[in-house]
């Protein structure tokens, strides 16, 4: 174990984090330099926001690339809204450095307004207006004339499925109804980095789910790069390419979602047996595939290198030494486990994933 | 072109925003006319009296004063609307986008002065129906509707820097009664000729007072360049104060965030 900025985290959670700095020609190798510019659409150097005694964000470090899904992972009070608040200008860094699309959110506000969409937390949309008069006028206020904003405004409400309800006061909108209206308000400009800030908080599962389907299908089509917070450890799993885990201010994760949770250990098997079975015979045949792992005193749980791979092999081990079960669950680490691991406990707001995988699964 | 077009956009928010809400339109647009169709008829004979002013009626008198109040009260709503902006995260849309900072002020300073000029004519046309003669004519009509429009935005701006200054509508809401205040202790309603102690010392202080007896001569005697110079003088120095309190709260607002 090691510190990294005051917070206890395993090694292994942490990526290189190359900092801002690094070499010229390291960075060109990677592709992070255009005649001397960043073509990283967010390049956040250790940003540090206080408010007053209390230090909301204390000095992270960001890379996120062009054409990528990036998720920023946190409980409530973690900072993920203060960063975004930055990052998107509406709020002044107390130290640090942070360029979107290569322009400094502080030295060069309203370049960055230009080259980036913004839906921030509840929907902030007019009400007594209609989906199609707040497109338009959103139009206007990024410089766009009045014919090309009537035709973004229909293509987008296309897009997003609100053709039917264009002409009605946004108040009458359903929340799913809303949160896709601000997507499509925050892409009528075709904004090169969208600022998603918890996107889905308060949706039911399946609006949930529908908006994640635009938010792929957004960056599928069109390469937009894509910066989401969230809470939900579904939505970084599911949504995103690659997340920072930010815990009382500080990232104390960052990595692919995949990435991360393998590095926090092998899957569990959990045999649920059946009334009368003889716990120690199972465990005798299980303990040949793996590392018990502690369970109650119904189940027997080993580590399954394996994973899924191996699962048929127990099964039939079980069968063949006459060991009858009620059941078997492959556990693999979740995002929940990863935090865990970084801050020493869970993720708050941290929902089931069942709801969430049922919904996208119907889809 | 672009910082045109987002004044204007800006401003047509802030209107249909009005009328889209009863609970705002009602009291600029009614109240004002209930206020006039009351006390017409209540204080119809107090024309006759000593030292009132040579008027053909009540109406006659009244009216620069109700299209004063419509204008004050219209203007109370530019204030709540933006407060209700930043308590719903609008405003927060609209400084995220590379909008002018100007236009956030201009349009709703501009939605408040289309508003209180168009509410004039309006109550000159419903008005005239029930027998108003206006001296000045449709000239006259007109530099009242525009003096009209200049108040709003005037009072407008002060009550959109109570807004960003505050942030809460209730607040801006609770300085409804003020404009009452103000309209009262004025010749608003009553000839300060006939008025005495105190209050008379207070009208003759309060600008809206010479406001709207320039307005009232334009209506009554007729054309007056230097009365409609008055009554617009005032108009524009209160919008001058007005923007510039609106332009001081707008930069502490943002300087907020600092």
């Amino acid at each position: 174990m090691r510190h990294v900025c005051g917070n206890t985290v395993s090694p292994a959670l942490v990526a290189d984090p190359e900092p801002l700095a690094a070499s010229a020609e390291t960075r060109k190798k990677e592709g992070f330099l255009s005649r001397g510019r960043p073509i990283e659409p967010v390049v956040v150097e250790n940003l540090v926001r206080r408010f007053g005694a209390v230090e909301a964000v204390r000095g992270i470090d960001l890379h996120v690339s062009a054409g990528e899904i990036f998720g920023f992972l946190g409980p409530n009070g973690a900072g993920k809204s203060t960063t975004v608040r930055m990052l998107t200008t509406l709020l002044k860094p107390t130290s640090g450095r942070a360029l979107v699309t290569g322009h400094d959110v502080v030295g060069a506000p309203d370049a960055v307004r230009r080259s980036i969409g913004v839906a921030l937390q509840d929907a902030a949309i007019d009400p007594l207006m209609t989906g199609r008069e707040l497109l338009r006028l959103q139009a206007v206020l990024h410089g766009i004339d009045k014919h090309e904003g009537r035709r973004r405004a229909g293509d987008l409400l296309e897009k997003v499925g609100l053709t039917a309800a264009a002409d009605r006061r946004v108040g009458t909108y359903s929340g799913g109804m809303r949160r896709r209206l601000d997507l499509a308000l925050s892409l009528v400009h075709e904004p090169q980095v969208l600022f998603l800030d918890e996107p889905t908080t308060g949706l039911d599962p399946t609006s949930r789910v529908a908006l994640w389907d635009e938010v792929r299908k957004l960056n599928r089509e069109s390469g937009t790069t894509v910066f989401l917070t969230t809470q939900y450890m579904e939505e970084a799993d599911h949504l995103t390419g690659r997340i920072a885990i930010i815990d009382e201010g500080r990232i104390v994760a960052e990595g692919a979602p995949a990435e991360l949770k393998s590095r926090v250990g092998e899957p569990a098997l959990r045999v649920a047996l059946a009334p009368g079975v003889d716990r120690l015979a199972a465990e005798a045949t299980l303990l040949t595939f793996g590392e018990p792992v502690p369970d109650a005193p119904d189940h027997v749980a080993v580590r399954l290198p394996g994973g899924a791979a191996q699962v048929g092999a127990v099964a039939r081990a079980l069968d063949e030494a006459g060991i009858e079960v009620a059941g078997l669950e492959l556990r693999t680490p979740s995002l929940d486990d990863v935090f865990l691991l970084a801050t020493g406990h869970r993720l708050e707001g941290a929902e089931s994933s069942a709801v969430l995988e049922e919904a996208d699964a119907e889809r | 072109m672009t910082g045109v077009a987002q004044y204007a956009a800006l401003s047509r928010r802030a209107i249909l925003n009005t009328f889209r809400q009863p609970t705002a339109i009602v009291p600029a647009l009614m109240f004002p006319l209930l206020f006039l169709a009351m006390s017409s008829a209540a204080f119809e004979r107090s024309i006759a009296l000593l030292g009132f002013p040579q008027v053909d009626s009540f109406l006659q008198f009244v009216i620069a004063a109700t299209i004063v109040q419509g204008a004050l009260f219209g203007a109370v709503a530019a204030g709540a609307d933006m407060a209700t902006d930043i308590e719903g995260g609008f405003f927060e849309r609209l400084i995220a986008s590379p909008v002018a900072r100007s236009s956030i002020l201009a349009g709703r300073v501009m939605g408040a002065a289309t508003l209180g000029f168009f509410q004039a004519l309006l109550y000159f046309g419903i008005t005239i129906v029930f027998g108003l003669d206006v001296a000045g004519g449709v000239a006259a009509m007109f530099l009242v509707a525009l003096t009209a429009g200049v108040l709003a935005a005037g009072i407008g701006s002060i009550t959109v820097a109570f807004a960003l200054r505050t942030g809460s509508t209730e607040a801006v809401q609770g300085s409804f009664p003020l404009v009452f205040v103000i309209l009262f202790i004025s010749s608003a309603f009553f000839p300060r000729e006939l008025m005495g102690g105190w209050f008379k010392g207070a009208a003759t202080l309060n600008p809206i007072s010479h406001m709207i007896e320039g307005l009232r001569f334009l209506v009554i005697e007729g054309l007056s360049a230097s009365k409609f110079l008055t009554a617009f003088g005032i108009s524009a120095a209160v919008l001058v104060v007005g923007l510039a309190l609106a332009g001081g709260a707008l930069s502490g607002r943002l300087g907020s965030r600092a």
